[in-house]
């Protein structure tokens, strides 16, 4: 059986070896997630929340303010009968 | 009378050696942690049965033949079981806060430096009269700081089988022990500002990218590290079943029954191999003593990383997250959220610290594919 000095010296040689290796590994991972994210990630931002408030306004035809007048006049008609 | 003695002669009060009894000690002892601490209980109860089970005088539950013996040999010996518990892991992880934000994955990296410091820590033991661990044993002990039950499992049973008892429970133990064992050091290496940074809300993952995602992590491995890919197939399996959408029922069998009934097998020959000749040693203690150091040096080369990101990136990010690189998943994570908490009671660390913590299954799962490929 090697030394204990001798196999401390390769266990110093396998910690340097394996972590370089684990962040090699991880380093390159972190690339090509990156080139993902550029093809297939979502959309940009900046572009999402103009097609989100869009459609709100294009869909109810009727504006806040029209909406809170023919509330009231509801409200008066039903007050009244 | 001499059926009675014959039955005396078989009985348990008879044939019970002092070992035996400390082994059902120690196998009750894990009993009361799972039920009583609620200490990973999945798997402490039944390895705390097997191990009662295992020192049964004329049980013949770990000879050839037994129940024990075919669970150890048919699942373990084989590395089935852990690979199996892997696959159903992946499907049960979510790697969005990973894909959103790679650069956790350095988090994940720098926390594996627990377990190749402990391996030059379990050689160093060996000028300690008492203790004789050979490289592969010295790679097996180390794994305990990947913080990962199956891998650990896996690497003791093809590295160093005889020690693979009481390195499964200082694993699970230790994971038990996460909330009392990271928290001092996460403070002790951080400031109180440090510790109160807020981040940045993730960014959005789609659908394409979280099935791509396990592929690239096989195809690099087939690629780099082709020891690793039992453990890292497996698990890019699972995550791929549940990511894809397509095999929903496949994906529940890998993470509810399948996980589950390995589960009960795994940590029953687990417990088998807490027999008295072979956990009764010095080296136990020595397991048990070197677990906590690479926990804990896991622990602090994770938040040292991640404060070393933290300065490079303008203070973006908490200094905290790099405990969660030690896998542990997700009690590591959660660990960290806490701390979190405690410095500034709005800043909700959870979901940013998933990342590094998924990084830390694959980092371990690395390390343990690069001594498989160096000493196996």
């Amino acid at each position: 059986m090697a030394s204990i000095s001798e196999q401390l010296y390769d266990a110093l040689g396998i910690m340097i070896l394996g972590m370089s290796l684990v962040f090699v590994f991880l380093s390159i991972l972190i690339v090509a997630m990156k080139l993902v994210a550029l093809k297939f990630g979502p959309a940009p931002k900046c572009g999402s929340p103009v097609t989100e408030r869009q459609p709100q306004s294009s869909q109810s035809a009727v504006s806040p303010l029209m909406a809170a007048v023919i509330t009231a006049a509801i409200h008066q008609h039903r007050k009244k009968a | 009378m001499e059926g009675l003695i014959a039955f005396w002669s078989e009985s348990g009060i008879a044939n019970f050696t002092s070992g035996q009894l400390l082994m059902m000690g120690v196998g009750c002892l894990l009993l009361y942690l799972a039920i009583a601490k609620k200490f990973e209980p999945l798997l402490l109860l039944p390895i705390g049965f097997g191990a009662i089970l295992a020192n049964i005088p004329n049980g013949g539950f770990t000879e050839e033949g037994g129940l024990l013996y075919f669970a150890y040999h048919v699942g373990i010996e084989t590395g089935v079981f852990p690979l199996l518990i892997f696959m159903g892991v992946g499907a049960l992880t979510d790697f969005g806060a990973l894909i959103a934000n790679p650069k956790m994955l350095l988090l994940g990296a720098a926390a594996q430096f627990g377990i190749f410091a402990t391996l030059i820590g379990a050689i160093a033991l060996n000028w300690v009269p008492g203790f004789e661990f050979s490289m592969t044993d010295a790679a097996a002990i180390a794994i305990i700081g990947g913080a990962d039950g199956p891998t650990a499992i896996f690497l003791a049973s093809k590295l160093a089988p005889d020690l693979l008892g009481a390195i499964a429970v200082a694993a699970y133990s230790y994971m038990a022990l996460v909330p009392l064992i990271q928290p001092p050091i996460m403070r002790l290496l951080t400031t109180e500002s440090e510790r109160k940074i807020k981040m940045e809300q993730l960014r959005e993952v789609s659908k394409k990218e979280k099935i791509i995602f396990p592929m690239m992590v096989l195809g690099l491995t087939i690629l780099f590290l082709p020891a690793a890919t039992p453990l890292v197939g497996m698990f890019c399996l699972g995550n791929l079943m549940k990511e894809s959408g397509v095999v929903d029922r496949l994906s529940s069998t890998a993470q509810n029954e399948l996980i589950n009934i390995v589960t009960i097998f795994l940590g029953l020959a687990v417990g088998s191999k807490l027999s008295a000749e072979q956990f009764l040693q010095m080296e136990t203690l020595g397991i048990l003593v070197l677990g906590a150091v690479a926990f804990s040096i896991g622990t602090a080369a994770g938040v040292l990383m991640a404060k070393l990101m933290s300065k490079l990136s303008g203070g973006k990010i908490n200094p905290l997250l790099g405990a969660a690189g030690v896998s542990a998943v997700p009690m590591a994570a959660r660990v960290v959220n806490k701390v979190g908490l405690e410095a500034n009671n709005q800043n909700f660390l959870l979901m940013h610290a998933m990342g590094p913590n998924v990084a830390g299954v694959l980092g371990s799962a690395v390390a343990a594919g690069v001594l498989l490929a160096v000493l196996g």
